[in-house]
C-alpha cells in the first residue's frame, strides 16, 4: 500500500510478489534530530529504509571528530548488516528529523531465504555492487555493451599455420585459397615450436620491394614478435594491443600455441566506433596539422565510449595507447632520426600512469644516452613543448616539460638528480620521484628509462626511512566519510581527487617502489601487488574498483562541464543515485582502510 | 454532552452483549489512525466507498498492520465523488457490504482510543451506519489531530493563523503526503501528523 520507491536495487532483485510482501510488511516510523535509531550493540530488529531525512553512522567508541563513519540519506538502507550480524556495531542516529520505513527482521530473513539474489546484494563486496551497478547503466538503451562483455575467444578466427618450408608462392595461393590476410609460419626448430606471423603485405614487399624469388621458404619474411593475448580477455584489450603495437591482428595463444587469429576487421565488425577511426587517423597523419586534427577528437571518443559503459579500465587504456602515439608521431616529426635511438622520449604523471582520460598538462622528459652529441637540443626541445601544445596538450604549470633544461638529461645526468632527491628528502625531491616513477616511454630508445628507473629502484626501495617520508605524504589529505552531513551547503559537494584518487595512487605507487614493480598503472600494479602477496587479491580488486569509480565520477563531471577542470574534482553528492551513493560511500571507506594499513606499514602514526 | 449520555446507555445496553468488549477502558499502548472515503460531504446522505485504519504504537505507524475495505457500490457514487477519491464503480466490485465492513472495523479497532484528519465528519457517517445495525455508536476515545496541531500552533506561535488545509498541515509539519484520497494514504499521513506532534515538532520553533 504505502508508496514506498521499490525500483531501485536490492528490491529490483525481487519479483513483483516479493516487492509487494515489502510493501504489505513495512512500518512507518519517524526519529526526531538527534535520536538514536539503533544503538551499538543492540540487536538489529529492522532494515531502515529512508522516506525522508539523513542519518548518521557513528563509531561510539571513537571521539568524536573521527565517530562519523557514514551517511545515509533519502532512498538509503541501513540495519541489514546490523540483522546479517545479530547486533549493530555501530550506533545510527537521527541527523534530521527522519521518516524511516521499517522492514521486520523477520520478514527480511524470509526474503532472503526466498530470493538468493536479494540475500547475496547485502553481503557483496564492492565490485560486485559496481557490477550491478554497470549493468544497470547498460539496461538504460546502451546497445554497445554487449561488445564490452565480448571476449577475444568469441570473435578469433582459426590460426591458418603452414611448415617451414612452404614457399612464398604457396603461402599466397594459401592465404587466397581461404580469404585470410595472415597465416602463421611453424618453426619447428629446437624443442618447442614458434611461430611467425606473415601477412599479405610481407609477402608483397618481399616480392615486389625486395625482389625476393616465389620459391623461397616464406619464413624468411615472418616476423617473430607476436602481439598476443589469450581467448578469456576482452575483445577490447586486443584493440588496445593493436593500437598500441600499431598492428592489425593478434595472435591468440594458449599454453604457447597459438589458437586463432584476431583481425583488426574482425573486431570492427564487432565495434564499428570512432574508436578505430580516430587511431586510424593518427596513423595516417603524415603532417601536423592532420594530427591535431586527430587529437582534437579524442574528447569525442571518449565520450562515446562512456556511453557506451565501457569499463574505464579499457577507455584509458585505449586513450593512453592513442596519447602516447600522437606524442610519438609528434615526436617523429620534429626530431631527426639521428637523435632517436639515442635518446628517450618519457611521459609522466597521470599520463605515464595511464590514468589519463582527457587531455591535461603535458608532463614529460627526455633522456639521452651517455655521450651523445645534440648540441641543437633545447631549441628542438622547445620545438616539442610548442608542437604538443598546438595537438591540444596544455603546458605544465609546474614547468615539468622537456623545454625546462631541468627535464632534460643524460642517463648519468639523471641518476645523480635521484641520488640527490634520495638524499634530500624533502618535498619537492619526493614529488619528483613520485613524477618519475611514473615514467613511461613514449618514443625513442626505452631501454634508457630502464636504466634510469633501475637506479630509483636501487636508492629508494630498501631505504625504510625515505619510503617513510614518501608514504606519508598519502596521508596528506583527509578522507571524507560523511558524504555531506558537515558540509556548510550540499553544493560545496567533496574532493574525490584529495580523498579518494590521491591517496590511492600514491599509497599503491609507495608500495610499488617497496617491491620493485615496474608497472606504472594503478590498476596493473594492484594486480602486481596481490600476485607478490604484498595485498590481498580481493583488497587489492575492492581498491581498484573504488579507484575506478572516482575517476568514472569525476571524468563524468569533466564531461560535463566540458573540460572546465577547476572545479570537477567536487562531487555533489545529492546528484549521484542512491545507488552510487552506496558505492561511492564503500569506496570511500576503502581509501580510510588503506591509508591505515599504509600508515601501520610506514610506522606513520606518530608522524 | 450528547454523545457522553448516548455512550452510557450503549454501555449499558450492551454490556453484556457480542460486543461488550468494545466498552471497556482501554489499558494499552495502540491507537487507530482511521479515515474514510465517501460520495459526498454531506454526513446525512454519504454514503461510504472505503474505510481504512492503521494502528500507531510506539511511535511507529504500523502499515504492516492495517485495515483497508472497500465497500459495494453505493447507490450514490457519482462522477463528484470519483474524482476525488479515484474508486469507480468497477473498482468497488467485490467489496464488502456495509454490516460485514463494520464488523470487520470493530474487530480492528478494538476499545483503542481512534485518531484522524476532520475524525468527526467520518464518525458521524460511520455513526449513522453503525446504529441501525448493531444498536450502538463507536464508544471510542477521539483524538482530532487538526485541533492538536491548531492547539500547538497557538501555544507556540499565537500569532499566526493557522491553515487548516490538509496539505497545508502535512507541510509545515514536514510529513509526506502519501496517497492523498486514498483512505489508508490520509489516515498515515494523519498518524504522521500525530506522531510529529507529539515529539514536539511545534514546540521546537
Amino acid at each position: 500500500m504505502v508508496d514506498v520507491d521499490l525500483s531501485q536495487p536490492p528490491f529490483t532483485l525481487l519479483d513483483d510478489a516479493g516487492r509487494e510482501r515489502v510493501r504489505g510488511g513495512v512500518d512507518l516510523a519517524y526519529f526526531d534530530t538527534q535520536e538514536v535509531i539503533l544503538d551499538a550493540g543492540q540487536p538489529g530488529e529492522f532494515v531502515f529504509m529512508i522516506h525522508k531525512g539523513e542519518v548518521a553512522e557513528l563509531d561510539p567508541t571513537m571521539p568524536a571528530a573521527a565517530a562519523r563513519i557514514g551517511h545515509y540519506t533519502a532512498g538509503d538502507l541501513f540495519g541489514a548488516i546490523s540483522i546479517l550480524n545479530g547486533k549493530s556495531r555501530y550506533r545510527f542516529q537521527a541527523e534530521q528529523e527522519s521518516l524511516c520505513y521499517l522492514l521486520p527482521k523477520a520478514l527480511f530473513q524470509r526474503l532472503c531465504d526466498d530470493y538468493p539474489a536479494f540475500a547475496e546484494f547485502f553481503r557483496q563486496s564492492l565490485t560486485h555492487k559496481a557490477r550491478l551497478l554497470t549493468e544497470r547503466r547498460a539496461e538504460g538503451g546502451v546497445t554497445m555493451a554487449g561488445f564490452m562483455l565480448a571476449r577475444i575467444g568469441e570473435c578469433m578466427r582459426e590460426p591458418l599455420v603452414v611448415d617451414q618450408a612452404t614457399s612464398i608462392f604457396d603461402a599466397v595461393s594459401t592465404l587466397n585459397a581461404s580469404h585470410a590476410d595472415s597465416l602463421l609460419v611453424c618453426d619447428g626448430e629446437c624443442d618447442g615450436e614458434r611461430f611467425g606471423m606473415v601477412t599479405k603485405t610481407d609477402l608483397l614487399n618481399a616480392v615486389v620491394i625486395e625482389g625476393l624469388d616465389q620459391q623461397r621458404p616464406a619464413i624468411e619474411v615472418a616476423h617473430f614478435e607476436l602481439v598476443t593475448a589469450s581467448a578469456e580477455q576482452y575483445l577490447f584489450e586486443a584493440l588496445v594491443r593493436m593500437t598500441r603495437h600499431e598492428v592489425a591482428r593478434v595472435v591468440v595463444v594458449e599454453e604457447g600455441k597459438p589458437v586463432g587469429v584476431v583481425e583488426l576487421t574482425d573486431v570492427l565488425s564487432f565495434f564499428s566506433s570512432r574508436s578505430y577511426v580516430v587511431s586510424l587517423q593518427v596513423e595516417q597523419a603524415d603532417s601536423l596539422d592532420e594530427l591535431a586534427r586527430a587529437s582534437a577528437r579524442t574528447p569525442e571518443l571518449v565520450r562515446a565510449l562512456m556511453a557506451q559503459g565501457v569499463k574505464l579500465r579499457f577507455a584509458m587504456g585505449l586513450l593512453a595507447a592513442l596519447n602516447g602515439r600522437i606524442m610519438a608521431k609528434a615526436w617523429g616529426f620534429v626530431i631527426d632520426a639521428a637523435h632517436r635511438d639515442a635518446s628517450c622520449l618519457i611521459v609522466m604523471g597521470s599520463e605515464g600512469r595511464g590514468e589519463q582520460i582527457l587531455k591535461t598538462d603535458q608532463d614529460n622528459a627526455l633522456i639521452l644516452a651517455d655521450g651523445h652529441a645534440w648540441p641543437e637540443c633545447e631549441a628542438q626541445m622547445r620545438e616539442v613543448t610548442d608542437t604538443l601544445i598546438r595537438l591540444g596538450y596544455p603546458p605544465c604549470p609546474g614547468n615539468i616539460m622537456v623545454s625546462n633544461p631541468d627535464w632534460v638529461g643524460s642517463v648519468s645526468e639523471w641518476r645523480e638528480r635521484i641520488a640527490r632527491w634520495a638524499a634530500r628528502r624533502d618535498g619537492d625531491s619526493l614529488m619528483k620521484l613520485a613524477i618519475m616513477l611514473d615514467a613511461h616511454a613514449v618514443a625513442g630508445q626505452t631501454a634508457l628509462l630502464e636504466q634510469v628507473r633501475d637506479e630509483l629502484f636501487e636508492r629508494c626501495r630498501r631505504d625504510e626511512i625515505l619510503l617513510s617520508y614518501f608514504a606519508r605524504t598519502a596521508l596528506r589529505f583527509s578522507t571524507p566519510l560523511t558524504l555531506f552531513g558537515s558540509l556548510k551547503k550540499p553544493q560545496h559537494g567533496i574532493d574525490i581527487k584529495k580523498g579518494g584518487i590521491f591517496p590511492i595512487v600514491h599509497g599503491v605507487r609507495t608500495l610499488a617502489l617497496e617491491r620493485g614493480i615496474r608497472a606504472t598503472s594503478t590498476l596493473d600494479r594492484l594486480d602486481a601487488l596481490a600476485e607478490d602477496g604484498r595485498l590481498e587479491a580481493n583488497f587489492a580488486e575492492d581498491l581498484g574498483e573504488a579507484l575506478a569509480l572516482f575517476t568514472e565520477l569525476r571524468l563524468r563531471q569533466q564531461l560535463e562541464r566540458d573540460g572546465d577542470g577547476e572545479d570537477a574534482n567536487r562531487v555533489v553528492v545529492q546528484q549521484l543515485s542512491s545507488l552510487e551513493r552506496d558505492l561511492l560511500r564503500e569506496a570511500l571507506h576503502m581509501v580510510k582502510d588503506f591509508k591505515q594499513r599504509l600508515s601501520q606499514r610506514f610506522h606513520l602514526e606518530y608522524s | 454532552m450528547l454523545r457522553a449520555l448516548r455512550r452510557a446507555s450503549d454501555r449499558r445496553r450492551h454490556a453484556e452483549g457480542e460486543y461488550g468488549w468494545l466498552f471497556h477502558p482501554y489499558t494499552g499502548n495502540e491507537m487507530v489512525a482511521i479515515d474514510c472515503e465517501t460520495t459526498g460531504l454531506d454526513t446525512r446522505s454519504a454514503e461510504l466507498v472505503s474505510i481504512a485504519a492503521v494502528k500507531v504504537r510506539d511511535g511507529r505507524v504500523l502499515t504492516s498492520e492495517s485495515l483497508d475495505l472497500r465497500l459495494q457500490r453505493p447507490a450514490s457514487l457519482n462522477g463528484d465523488s470519483i474524482r476525488i477519491h479515484g474508486l469507480r464503480g468497477i473498482d468497488l466490485a467485490g467489496g464488502d457490504c456495509v454490516e460485514e465492513a463494520l464488523d470487520k472495523l470493530l474487530d480492528f479497532i478494538g476499545n483503542r482510543p481512534l485518531m484522524g484528519w476532520c475524525l468527526d465528519f467520518d464518525i458521524t457517517i460511520l455513526n449513522r451506519h453503525l446504529r441501525p445495525r448493531f444498536g450502538f455508536d463507536l464508544p471510542n476515545a477521539l483524538i482530532e489531530v487538526s485541533q492538536r496541531y491548531v492547539r500547538d500552533l497557538r501555544r507556540a506561535h499565537p500569532e499566526i493563523e493557522p491553515n487548516l488545509r490538509f496539505e497545508a498541515v502535512a507541510k509545515a509539519l514536514d510529513v509526506p503526503v502519501i496517497g492523498r484520497h486514498t483512505a489508508l494514504g490520509d489516515a498515515v499521513t494523519a498518524a504522521l501528523m500525530y506522531l510529529r506532534l507529539e515529539k514536539g515538532a511545534m514546540r521546537g520553533d
